[in-house]
Protein backbone atom coordinates (compact mmCIF):
# COMPACT_ATOMS: atom_id res chain seq x y z
CA UNK A 1 0.00 0.00 0.00
CA UNK A 2 1.08 3.38 -0.68
CA UNK A 3 1.33 4.29 2.63
CA UNK A 4 3.44 1.56 3.78
CA UNK A 5 5.85 1.76 0.96
CA UNK A 6 6.41 5.97 1.92
CA UNK A 7 7.07 5.23 5.26
CA UNK A 8 9.26 2.69 4.41
CA UNK A 9 10.80 5.22 1.74
CA UNK A 10 10.93 8.18 5.28
CA UNK A 11 13.17 5.22 7.20
CA UNK A 12 16.46 5.92 6.92
CA UNK A 13 16.37 9.59 7.80
CA UNK A 14 13.51 8.51 10.55
CA UNK A 15 16.30 6.66 12.34
CA UNK A 16 18.68 9.42 12.36
CA UNK A 17 16.37 11.47 13.70
CA UNK A 18 15.41 8.62 16.33
CA UNK A 19 19.29 8.04 17.19
CA UNK A 20 19.69 12.14 17.75
CA UNK A 21 17.42 12.36 20.09
CA UNK A 22 17.68 9.02 21.85
CA UNK A 23 20.83 7.71 24.17
CA UNK A 24 22.23 5.12 22.00
CA UNK A 25 21.58 3.37 18.79
CA UNK A 26 19.70 0.63 20.61
CA UNK A 27 17.37 3.01 22.11
CA UNK A 28 17.08 5.13 18.64
CA UNK A 29 15.73 1.67 16.88
CA UNK A 30 13.05 0.84 19.45
CA UNK A 31 11.83 4.29 19.57
CA UNK A 32 12.24 4.65 15.79
CA UNK A 33 9.32 1.20 16.11
CA UNK A 34 7.27 2.64 18.66
CA UNK A 35 6.86 5.59 16.03
CA UNK A 36 5.58 3.41 13.19
CA UNK A 37 3.64 1.30 15.29
CA UNK A 38 2.07 4.89 16.31
CA UNK A 39 1.53 5.89 12.80
CA UNK A 40 0.10 2.59 11.59
CA UNK A 41 -2.77 2.96 14.36
CA UNK A 42 -3.39 6.73 13.69
CA UNK A 43 -2.49 6.24 9.62
CA UNK A 44 -6.23 7.54 9.38
CA UNK A 45 -5.63 10.81 10.54
CA UNK A 46 -2.73 11.59 8.56
CA UNK A 47 -4.37 13.82 5.28
CA UNK A 48 -3.32 12.75 1.80
CA UNK A 49 -1.59 15.49 0.04
CA UNK A 50 0.12 17.05 3.44
CA UNK A 51 3.64 16.34 3.88
CA UNK A 52 3.76 12.74 5.32
CA UNK A 53 7.12 13.28 6.88
CA UNK A 54 6.55 16.12 9.16
CA UNK A 55 3.24 14.39 10.62
CA UNK A 56 5.85 11.05 10.97
CA UNK A 57 8.71 13.26 12.55
CA UNK A 58 5.62 14.44 15.21
CA UNK A 59 4.84 11.46 16.07
CA UNK A 60 8.20 10.09 17.12
CA UNK A 61 8.80 13.08 18.85
CA UNK A 62 5.86 12.75 20.72
CA UNK A 63 6.79 9.34 21.22
CA UNK A 64 10.17 10.21 22.42
CA UNK A 65 8.58 13.04 24.94
CA UNK A 66 6.38 10.04 26.12
CA UNK A 67 9.33 7.76 27.07
CA UNK A 68 11.46 10.57 28.61
CA UNK A 69 8.81 11.66 30.83
CA UNK A 70 8.42 8.00 31.66
CA UNK A 71 11.64 7.40 32.28
CA UNK A 72 11.69 10.50 34.80
CA UNK A 73 8.71 9.51 36.64
CA UNK A 74 10.62 6.48 37.04
CA UNK A 75 13.54 8.34 38.30
CA UNK A 76 11.25 10.45 40.85
CA UNK A 77 9.84 7.04 42.67
CA UNK A 78 13.82 6.08 43.02
CA UNK A 79 14.43 9.15 44.32
CA UNK A 80 11.86 9.23 46.55
CA UNK A 81 12.33 5.56 48.32
CA UNK A 82 16.71 6.81 48.47
CA UNK A 83 15.93 9.87 49.06
CA UNK A 84 19.26 12.24 50.16
CA UNK A 85 21.21 9.05 47.99
CA UNK A 86 21.26 12.34 45.13
CA UNK A 87 20.69 9.05 42.43
CA UNK A 88 17.95 11.02 40.24
CA UNK A 89 18.90 11.40 36.67
CA UNK A 90 20.23 7.71 36.69
CA UNK A 91 23.85 8.97 36.01
CA UNK A 92 25.47 5.35 35.54
CA UNK A 93 23.38 4.78 32.45
CA UNK A 94 24.52 8.09 30.86
CA UNK A 95 28.20 7.03 31.54
CA UNK A 96 27.73 3.79 30.26
CA UNK A 97 26.09 5.37 27.06
CA UNK A 98 28.80 8.45 26.68
CA UNK A 99 31.64 6.26 25.84
CA UNK A 100 29.96 4.62 22.81
CA UNK A 101 28.29 8.59 21.62
CA UNK A 102 31.62 10.23 20.91
CA UNK A 103 31.67 14.10 21.73
CA UNK A 104 29.10 14.96 19.25
CA UNK A 105 26.67 12.21 20.90
CA UNK A 106 27.70 13.34 24.35
CA UNK A 107 27.60 16.51 23.57
CA UNK A 108 23.70 16.27 22.48
CA UNK A 109 23.14 14.30 25.41
CA UNK A 110 24.20 17.24 27.68
CA UNK A 111 20.93 19.26 26.26
CA UNK A 112 17.73 19.83 27.79
CA UNK A 113 15.23 17.51 25.82
CA UNK A 114 13.49 21.02 24.70
CA UNK A 115 16.66 22.08 22.90
CA UNK A 116 18.18 18.53 21.65
CA UNK A 117 14.63 17.87 19.44
CA UNK A 118 15.30 21.69 17.73
CA UNK A 119 18.97 20.93 17.57
CA UNK A 120 17.74 17.49 16.26
CA UNK A 121 15.13 18.65 13.37
CA UNK A 122 17.04 21.96 12.54
CA UNK A 123 20.36 21.08 12.12
CA UNK A 124 20.66 17.45 11.72
CA UNK A 125 17.44 16.64 9.77
CA UNK A 126 17.65 20.20 7.87
CA UNK A 127 13.63 21.64 8.00
CA UNK A 128 13.61 25.36 8.10
CA UNK A 129 12.98 27.29 11.23
CA UNK A 130 8.87 27.30 10.48
CA UNK A 131 8.35 23.50 9.55
CA UNK A 132 10.27 22.54 12.61
CA UNK A 133 8.47 24.71 14.89
CA UNK A 134 5.02 23.31 12.80
CA UNK A 135 6.45 19.95 13.48
CA UNK A 136 6.96 20.80 17.54
CA UNK A 137 3.62 23.19 17.76
CA UNK A 138 5.73 25.76 19.18
CA UNK A 139 5.81 29.53 18.12
CA UNK A 140 8.81 30.48 15.69
CA UNK A 141 10.04 32.74 18.18
CA UNK A 142 10.31 29.99 20.79
CA UNK A 143 12.01 27.63 18.34
CA UNK A 144 14.47 30.31 17.64
CA UNK A 145 15.39 31.11 21.35
CA UNK A 146 15.96 27.42 21.89
CA UNK A 147 17.90 26.86 19.04
CA UNK A 148 20.28 29.94 19.88
CA UNK A 149 20.95 28.79 23.40
CA UNK A 150 21.40 24.89 22.40
CA UNK A 151 24.02 26.17 19.86
CA UNK A 152 25.78 27.75 22.68
CA UNK A 153 25.51 25.13 24.61
CA UNK A 154 27.07 22.82 22.17
CA UNK A 155 29.87 24.95 21.38
CA UNK A 156 30.65 25.40 24.59
CA UNK A 157 30.84 21.64 25.08
CA UNK A 158 32.73 20.73 21.61
CA UNK A 159 34.86 23.77 21.58
CA UNK A 160 34.64 26.72 19.94
CA UNK A 161 36.15 25.07 16.59
CA UNK A 162 33.72 22.20 16.45
CA UNK B 1 23.79 48.85 13.97
CA UNK B 2 23.76 46.12 16.68
CA UNK B 3 23.08 42.47 15.29
CA UNK B 4 21.20 40.06 18.15
CA UNK B 5 22.41 36.55 18.09
CA UNK B 6 19.38 34.72 16.87
CA UNK B 7 19.54 37.02 14.07
CA UNK B 8 23.07 36.07 13.30
CA UNK B 9 22.27 32.51 13.56
CA UNK B 10 19.10 33.39 11.35
CA UNK B 11 21.41 34.99 8.92
CA UNK B 12 24.12 31.46 8.93
CA UNK B 13 21.24 29.16 8.20
CA UNK B 14 19.77 31.29 5.78
CA UNK B 15 16.91 32.23 7.31
CA UNK B 16 16.54 35.70 6.17
CA UNK B 17 15.33 38.01 3.54
CA UNK B 18 17.05 39.65 1.34
CA UNK B 19 17.23 43.01 3.06
CA UNK B 20 17.95 41.85 6.31
CA UNK B 21 20.54 39.64 5.76
CA UNK B 22 22.19 42.64 4.09
CA UNK B 23 22.07 44.58 7.06
CA UNK B 24 24.39 41.64 8.54
CA UNK B 25 26.39 41.70 5.88
CA UNK B 26 27.39 45.33 6.65
CA UNK B 27 27.71 45.00 10.32
CA UNK B 28 30.21 41.28 9.75
CA UNK B 29 32.23 43.44 7.04
CA UNK B 30 33.01 45.88 9.88
CA UNK B 31 33.25 42.89 12.91
CA UNK B 32 35.04 40.55 12.26
CA UNK B 33 33.85 38.51 15.36
CA UNK B 34 30.18 38.30 13.52
CA UNK B 35 31.90 36.82 10.64
CA UNK B 36 33.46 34.42 12.89
CA UNK B 37 30.24 33.66 14.52
CA UNK B 38 28.74 32.61 11.34
CA UNK B 39 31.59 30.51 10.80
CA UNK B 40 31.22 28.87 13.94
CA UNK B 41 27.34 28.15 13.24
CA UNK B 42 28.19 26.69 10.00
CA UNK B 43 30.66 24.90 11.56
CA UNK B 44 28.38 23.32 14.50
CA UNK B 45 26.11 22.42 11.41
CA UNK B 46 28.61 20.49 9.61
CA UNK B 47 29.54 18.82 12.50
CA UNK B 48 26.26 17.56 13.56
CA UNK B 49 25.02 16.60 10.40
CA UNK B 50 28.12 14.78 9.28
CA UNK B 51 27.98 12.87 12.73
CA UNK B 52 24.58 11.74 11.88
CA UNK B 53 24.57 11.43 8.48
CA UNK B 54 25.79 7.50 8.34
CA UNK B 55 22.72 6.62 10.33
CA UNK B 56 20.67 7.40 7.51
CA UNK B 57 23.53 5.77 4.97
CA UNK B 58 23.11 2.64 6.86
CA UNK B 59 20.60 -0.56 5.71
CA UNK B 60 17.63 -0.43 7.93
CA UNK B 61 17.47 -3.29 10.19
CA UNK B 62 15.03 -5.58 8.78
CA UNK B 63 12.54 -5.45 12.08
CA UNK B 64 11.87 -2.23 11.46
CA UNK B 65 11.33 -2.85 7.90
CA UNK B 66 9.07 -5.69 8.22
CA UNK B 67 6.72 -3.61 10.36
CA UNK B 68 6.23 -1.62 6.85
CA UNK B 69 5.99 -5.13 4.83
CA UNK B 70 2.94 -5.41 3.45
CA UNK B 71 2.85 -9.18 3.85
CA UNK B 72 2.71 -8.41 7.69
CA UNK B 73 -0.40 -7.23 9.83
CA UNK B 74 1.14 -4.32 11.40
CA UNK B 75 -1.38 -3.81 14.24
CA UNK B 76 -1.34 -7.30 15.37
CA UNK B 77 2.08 -7.26 15.79
CA UNK B 78 2.22 -3.93 17.91
CA UNK B 79 1.05 -5.07 21.39
CA UNK B 80 3.94 -7.56 21.73
CA UNK B 81 6.78 -5.25 20.89
CA UNK B 82 5.36 -2.62 22.22
CA UNK B 83 6.71 -3.86 25.38
CA UNK B 84 9.81 -3.87 24.26
CA UNK B 85 10.13 -0.22 24.49
CA UNK B 86 8.83 0.60 27.38
CA UNK B 87 10.32 -2.67 29.56
CA UNK B 88 12.77 -0.80 32.06
CA UNK B 89 11.57 -0.22 35.59
CA UNK B 90 8.50 -1.92 35.59
CA UNK B 91 8.38 -1.92 39.20
CA UNK B 92 8.52 1.79 38.92
CA UNK B 93 5.81 2.49 36.12
CA UNK B 94 3.68 -0.06 38.14
CA UNK B 95 3.71 2.57 41.19
CA UNK B 96 3.42 5.44 38.73
CA UNK B 97 0.29 4.02 37.00
CA UNK B 98 -1.15 3.69 40.85
CA UNK B 99 -0.37 7.61 41.76
CA UNK B 100 -1.90 8.33 37.94
CA UNK B 101 -4.64 5.72 39.17
CA UNK B 102 -5.78 7.56 42.09
CA UNK B 103 -5.63 11.10 39.86
CA UNK B 104 -7.56 9.67 37.50
CA UNK B 105 -10.10 8.60 39.88
CA UNK B 106 -10.57 12.37 41.37
CA UNK B 107 -11.10 13.53 37.70
CA UNK B 108 -14.22 11.95 37.27
CA UNK B 109 -17.47 14.03 38.45
CA UNK B 110 -20.49 14.40 36.38
CA UNK B 111 -20.26 18.67 35.80
CA UNK B 112 -19.02 19.84 32.94
CA UNK B 113 -15.44 20.80 32.40
CA UNK B 114 -17.03 24.15 32.24
CA UNK B 115 -19.12 26.99 34.24
CA UNK B 116 -20.37 30.51 33.34
CA UNK B 117 -19.46 32.95 36.28
CA UNK B 118 -20.84 36.28 35.90
CA UNK B 119 -20.65 37.02 31.94
CA UNK B 120 -17.20 34.70 31.68
CA UNK B 121 -17.11 31.15 31.20
CA UNK B 122 -14.65 29.50 33.73
CA UNK B 123 -12.60 26.22 33.97
CA UNK B 124 -14.29 23.24 36.54
CA UNK B 125 -13.70 20.19 37.17
CA UNK B 126 -11.68 18.05 35.61
CA UNK B 127 -10.51 20.59 33.24
CA UNK B 128 -9.50 22.98 36.07
CA UNK B 129 -8.11 19.79 38.08
CA UNK B 130 -5.96 19.71 34.67
CA UNK B 131 -5.06 23.26 34.62
CA UNK B 132 -3.93 23.73 38.26
CA UNK B 133 -1.87 20.72 38.45
CA UNK B 134 -0.93 18.68 35.29
CA UNK B 135 2.68 20.09 34.12
CA UNK B 136 3.58 20.06 29.86
CA UNK B 137 6.92 18.44 31.27
CA UNK B 138 5.30 15.51 33.08
CA UNK B 139 1.80 15.07 31.90
CA UNK B 140 0.44 12.07 33.58
CA UNK B 141 -0.20 8.92 31.42
CA UNK B 142 -3.68 8.58 29.73
CA UNK B 143 -4.27 12.41 30.41
CA UNK B 144 -7.78 13.20 28.78
CA UNK B 145 -6.27 16.78 28.89
CA UNK B 146 -3.25 17.87 27.43
CA UNK B 147 -1.88 21.44 28.81
CA UNK B 148 0.62 22.64 25.65
CA UNK B 149 2.35 26.04 26.88
CA UNK B 150 2.11 28.32 29.93
CA UNK B 151 3.22 32.05 29.09
CA UNK B 152 2.24 35.09 30.87
CA UNK B 153 -0.21 37.40 29.05
CA UNK B 154 1.08 41.73 28.89
CA UNK B 155 -1.21 42.23 32.26
CA UNK B 156 1.09 39.51 33.97
CA UNK B 157 -1.42 36.78 34.28
CA UNK B 158 -0.42 33.01 33.65
CA UNK B 159 -2.02 31.90 30.56
CA UNK B 160 -1.84 28.01 29.40
CA UNK B 161 -3.01 26.18 26.33
CA UNK B 162 -5.10 23.18 26.59
CA UNK B 163 -6.49 20.48 24.86
CA UNK B 164 -8.97 17.73 25.26
CA UNK B 165 -11.47 15.38 22.99
CA UNK B 166 -14.06 17.92 23.82
CA UNK B 167 -12.63 21.49 23.64
CA UNK B 168 -9.24 23.08 23.27
CA UNK B 169 -8.34 26.62 23.89
CA UNK B 170 -6.21 29.67 26.30
CA UNK B 171 -7.11 29.78 30.09
CA UNK B 172 -5.48 32.51 32.35
CA UNK B 173 -5.49 33.31 35.93
CA UNK B 174 -8.22 35.49 37.34
CA UNK B 175 -9.21 35.37 40.92
CA UNK B 176 -7.95 31.82 42.00
CA UNK B 177 -10.15 30.84 38.96
CA UNK B 178 -9.15 29.93 34.94
CA UNK B 179 -10.80 31.80 32.80
CA UNK B 180 -11.17 30.91 29.00
CA UNK B 181 -10.12 33.45 26.84
CA UNK B 182 -10.54 31.53 23.68
CA UNK B 183 -11.93 28.23 22.84
CA UNK B 184 -12.54 25.88 19.72
CA UNK B 185 -14.49 22.97 20.09
CA UNK B 186 -12.27 19.52 19.73
CA UNK B 187 -13.03 17.10 16.78
CA UNK B 188 -13.12 13.73 19.06
CA UNK B 189 -12.43 11.96 15.63
CA UNK B 190 -9.36 13.55 14.35
CA UNK B 191 -7.42 13.22 17.66
CA UNK B 192 -4.55 14.31 18.51
CA UNK B 193 -2.43 14.05 15.39
CA UNK B 194 -4.32 16.43 13.34
CA UNK B 195 -2.01 17.63 10.13
CA UNK B 196 -3.10 21.05 11.69
CA UNK B 197 -2.64 19.98 14.98
CA UNK B 198 -3.57 23.38 17.49
CA UNK B 199 -1.87 25.94 14.93
CA UNK B 200 -4.64 28.33 15.72
CA UNK B 201 -4.26 27.82 19.43
CA UNK B 202 -0.63 28.32 18.92
CA UNK B 203 -1.12 31.36 16.93
CA UNK B 204 -3.35 32.82 19.77
CA UNK B 205 -1.01 32.14 22.57
CA UNK B 206 1.93 33.88 20.90
CA UNK B 207 -0.53 37.35 20.05
CA UNK B 208 -0.83 37.02 24.16
CA UNK B 209 2.05 36.48 25.10
CA UNK B 210 4.53 38.59 26.83
CA UNK B 211 7.74 37.01 26.26
CA UNK B 212 8.75 33.65 26.34
CA UNK B 213 6.55 30.69 27.14
CA UNK B 214 7.84 29.44 30.76
CA UNK B 215 10.48 26.43 30.78
CA UNK B 216 9.60 23.39 32.74
CA UNK B 217 11.53 24.34 35.65
CA UNK B 218 9.71 28.01 35.49
CA UNK B 219 5.92 26.11 34.99
CA UNK B 220 6.85 23.86 37.83
CA UNK B 221 7.40 27.16 40.06
CA UNK B 222 4.65 28.48 38.47
CA UNK B 223 2.51 25.56 39.55
CA UNK B 224 4.03 25.33 43.12
CA UNK B 225 3.34 29.17 43.84
CA UNK B 226 -0.03 28.60 43.10
CA UNK B 227 -0.37 30.27 39.55
CA UNK B 228 -0.01 33.81 40.98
Amino acid sequence: MPFERDLLALLPRLRRFAQSLARDPADGDDLCQAAIERALKARDQWQAGTRLDSWMYRIMRNCWIDEARARTRRGQTFVAEDAGLGVGNDGHTRTEMAVELGNVGRAMAKLPDEQREVIALVLVEGFAYKEAAEILEIPIGTLTSRLCRGRDALMVHLGEAA
Amino acid sequence: MTIDPEMLMAYADGELDPLSAKRVEKAMAADPALAERVAAHRALRATLAGHFAPVAEQPVPARLAALLDDAVVPIRAAPARRRNWLSAGNLAAMAATLVIGLLAGRMLEPAGPVASRQGSLVAQGSLAQALDTQLASAPPTGAATRIGLTFRDPAGALCRTFEDRALSGIACRAAGEWTLRRTTSGDAAQGAYRQAGSAETMEAAQAMMAGDPLDAAAERAARDGGWR
